[in-house]
């Protein structure tokens, strides 16, 4: 009922890993990348957030932010071959970010110092997401790869990630922003409503004891010329992402919870124009083995009892998952792949551990030939 | 001793943790009165309970039990009516889009009015010998939302905020009104997680009721059965993994009690569904272990 999956084309440039969190996304971003080189493509893979185990399996240096050579002695041996992996620092990003595109070395590090720009680029969510996306840039620019496989920030939703670049150029060039800034003139003619922000806000600044308005003056007025630059590589990086170059993949498990979630991702991104391309179900438990095995084999009856009820324990929750998944590939565009992954019982602990993850990746009988 | 009037549940996400908050909400309804409040946007908890949560009403799913969602946007909105008295204006402000974006100069200012309502939440259940039990999101945003009274309290020195946020954290800081409860199932990210959440709780000086060790499958075979078993493949593999789980959740406990950590375990449900007849089950366990006295 299933083969190896399919996965990248010959025009596949790069490829995007969607999905909520604790999925094991990161991982089978790794596992994504590994199979690109397996197949012989010089591959980047971008992670955001990576576990220990994985950073060890990659052998990569948590603290280092431009990508690493991952040795692939033995793995992928076709010539070509080769796996660069790095971790997304967000806040480095925008630092550099900042740095490419302020006026002079003296507003740059206004920004920097700046404590609307502290917080923003510490905190808010977005900021994660707008940063992967120039990360990309940077590596498709750097044109040194066949394939990108970028992993994405946790989200409930799929347009989190793929609007983080409007939301974030948005907040930065606000009207709302700039009305904090702007002096008392400059109020006549904007609308009642705008007028009112304002003052709740100059109440709360003011009530609160945050004094923020002189900063966020500051702020926009040390920004001010930088969004063309900023609006030009946002608008490429979309333009990359909606490219026919891309492969979707939405990452998920199993799960009831989990069908829900997969469900607004894929409608969603249908929203926005993009189709997803495949669906990797994370964690997969093997299929049961025949229970006439048991009956016949030469063991002590209590052992043999014991075993026919862990068998039927596990034949319940391989029910639950079969469910799961009949429901998940029910939400699939007809031609999407659905792709399965094993649990390995544990987390990769070695790159041969990805290796086998990434060559187990079997797709589930294609929807096409489904009656 | 009497669990914190307000329980806020968190955990890795895949753990388990709405379906623990509905059984935890269930057994303390069975004494109480209890209210789930659904603070993960995915509402899984009350979907569990049956409850179709979509207006801001709560909804009752029994007697004793309440479900009620609570959303950053619900608090902002309560915060500007207060400031802005006349609806018309303050209705079309929450509207326009660019107002979403002025939040965000206002740094956490969404998630400390949340905190503020948590401990109102808390207050009101002293005063009814209630109790609230809270579905929060997944570990990570967990952590950033509890931390953020600190964080106002140092971007505003002086003022109403300052004095709020100090409420705040001495809220938190009260076992007798906040506690939160950790889930986790027997493998290594997950317990990392627990462990380092634990940590960081203890350094803000938040209590933690107790460890959840989710889905422990019950032990089946003795120390070296399986010897025998080796020639049928898939079926020692499955009895493998049986074991395997059963012995991370000893070391989960062993690491979770040397952190001083009190430690729950609840079974594995091998059944086909999680519905009514298992959130009860898990509910009796829990009943049994954290609220009888």
């Amino acid at each position: 009922m299933s083969k190896p999956a399919h996965l990248f084309g010959p025009s596949h440039r790069l490829v995007i890993c969607l999905g909520p969190g604790g999925v094991g996304k990161t991982t089978l971003s790794a596992a994504l990348a590994m199979r690109g080189a397996i197949e012989g493509r010089a591959v980047d893979v971008m992670t955001v957030d990576p576990a220990p185990r994985l950073l060890d399996a990659l052998g990569l240096d948590p603290r280092e932010g431009e990508p690493q050579s991952v040795p692939l002695d033995g793995i992928a041996k076709a010539p070509g071959a080769r796996l660069r992996a790095m971790k997304l620092d967000p806040k480095a990003t925008f630092d550099a970010l900042v740095a490419r595109y302020a006026r002079s070395a003296a507003a740059r590090d206004a920004i920097l110092a700046n404590r609307i720009y502290r917080n923003l680029s510490g905190a808010l969510a977005g900021v994660a997401d707008y940063m992967a996306m120039e990360k990309l840039l940077e590596l498709h620019d750097g044109g040194a790869n066949d394939l990108i496989v970028l992993d994405t920030p946790p989200a409930r939703e799929a347009l989190d990630f793929l609007d983080a670049p409007r939301r974030l150029l948005d907040l930065l060039n606000s009207r709302a922003l700039a009305l904090l800034g702007a002096s008392r003139e400059l109020l006549r003619g904007l609308g009642i409503v705008d007028i009112a922000a304002r003052a709740v806000l100059a109440a709360f600044d003011r009530i609160a004891g945050l004094h923020l308005l002189s900063d966020v003056q500051g702020f926009v007025r040390s920004f001010d010329g930088m969004f063309e630059g900023f609006a030009e590589r946002a608008g490429r990086a979309q333009a990359i992402l909606h490219g026919p170059g891309t492969l979707v993949v939405v990452v998920t498990t199993a799960e009831a919870d989990r069908v829900a979630e997969a469900r607004t991702f894929v409608e969603s991104l249908h929203a926005a124009g993009m189709e997803i391309d495949a669906m990797v179900v994370n964690r997969m438990m093997p299929a049961m083995p025949a229970l006439a095995q048991l009956e016949r084999a030469k063991i002590p009856a209590e052992l043999k009892r014991k075993l026919k009820r862990n068998w039927h324990d596990f034949a319940a929750l391989k029910r639950r998952e079969s469910i799961s998944l009949e429901a998940l590939r029910a939400l699939l565009p007809g031609q999407a792949e659905l792709i399965v992954a094993p649990d390995l019982g544990h987390e990769p602990r070695t790159l041969r551990d990805l290796a086998e993850l990434a060559r187990s990746l079997k797709t589930v009988q294609e929807k096409a030939n489904r009656s | 001793m009497r669990p914190p009037r307000l329980i806020f549940i968190t955990g890795k996400g895949g753990t388990g943790k709405s379906t623990l908050a509905a059984a935890l909400a269930t057994a303390l309804s069975r004494r109480y009165r209890t209210t789930l409040a659904d603070l993960d946007r995915r509402q899984s908890a009350a979907r569990i309970l049956g409850a179709k949560l979509d207006a801001a009403a709560p909804v009752r799913v029994s007697e004793t039990l309440d479900v009620t969602a609570l959303s950053p946007r619900a608090e902002l909105e309560a915060f500007i009516q207060q400031i802005v008295p006349l609806k018309l204006i303050s209705r079309r402000m929450l509207k326009s889009r660019t107002f979403g974006y002025v939040t965000a100069a206002l740094p956490g200012l969404e998630a400390f009015l949340m905190l503020e309502r948590l401990r109102a939440l808390a207050g009101q259940a002293a005063l009814d010998d209630a109790y609230v039990v809270i579905d929060a999101p997944a570990t990570g945003t967990a952590l950033e939302l509890l931390s953020v009274a600190r964080g106002v309290k140092g971007i505003a020195p002086f003022g109403t905020l300052n004095n709020l946020a100090r409420e705040v954290e001495s809220f938190l800081g009260d076992p007798n009104r906040f506690g939160v409860v950790l889930t986790l199932t027997p493998e290594e990210l997950a317990l990392r997680e627990a462990v380092e959440a634990a940590a960081a709780l203890a350094d803000a000086g938040i209590a933690t009721v107790a460890a959840l060790v989710n889905a422990v499958p019950a032990a089946l075979f003795e120390v070296g059965e399986l010897a025998a078993a080796s020639g049928l493949a898939e079926h020692a593999t499955m009895a493998a993994r049986r074991v395997e789980a059963g012995a991370g959740a000893a070391r989960a406990r062993q690491q979770l009690e040397r952190g001083g950590l009190r430690v729950i375990e609840l079974p594995m449900l091998f059944a086909p569904s999680l519905a009514a007849h298992e959130v009860s089950e898990l509910a009796r366990t829990l009943e049994a272990e954290l609220i009888a006295e």
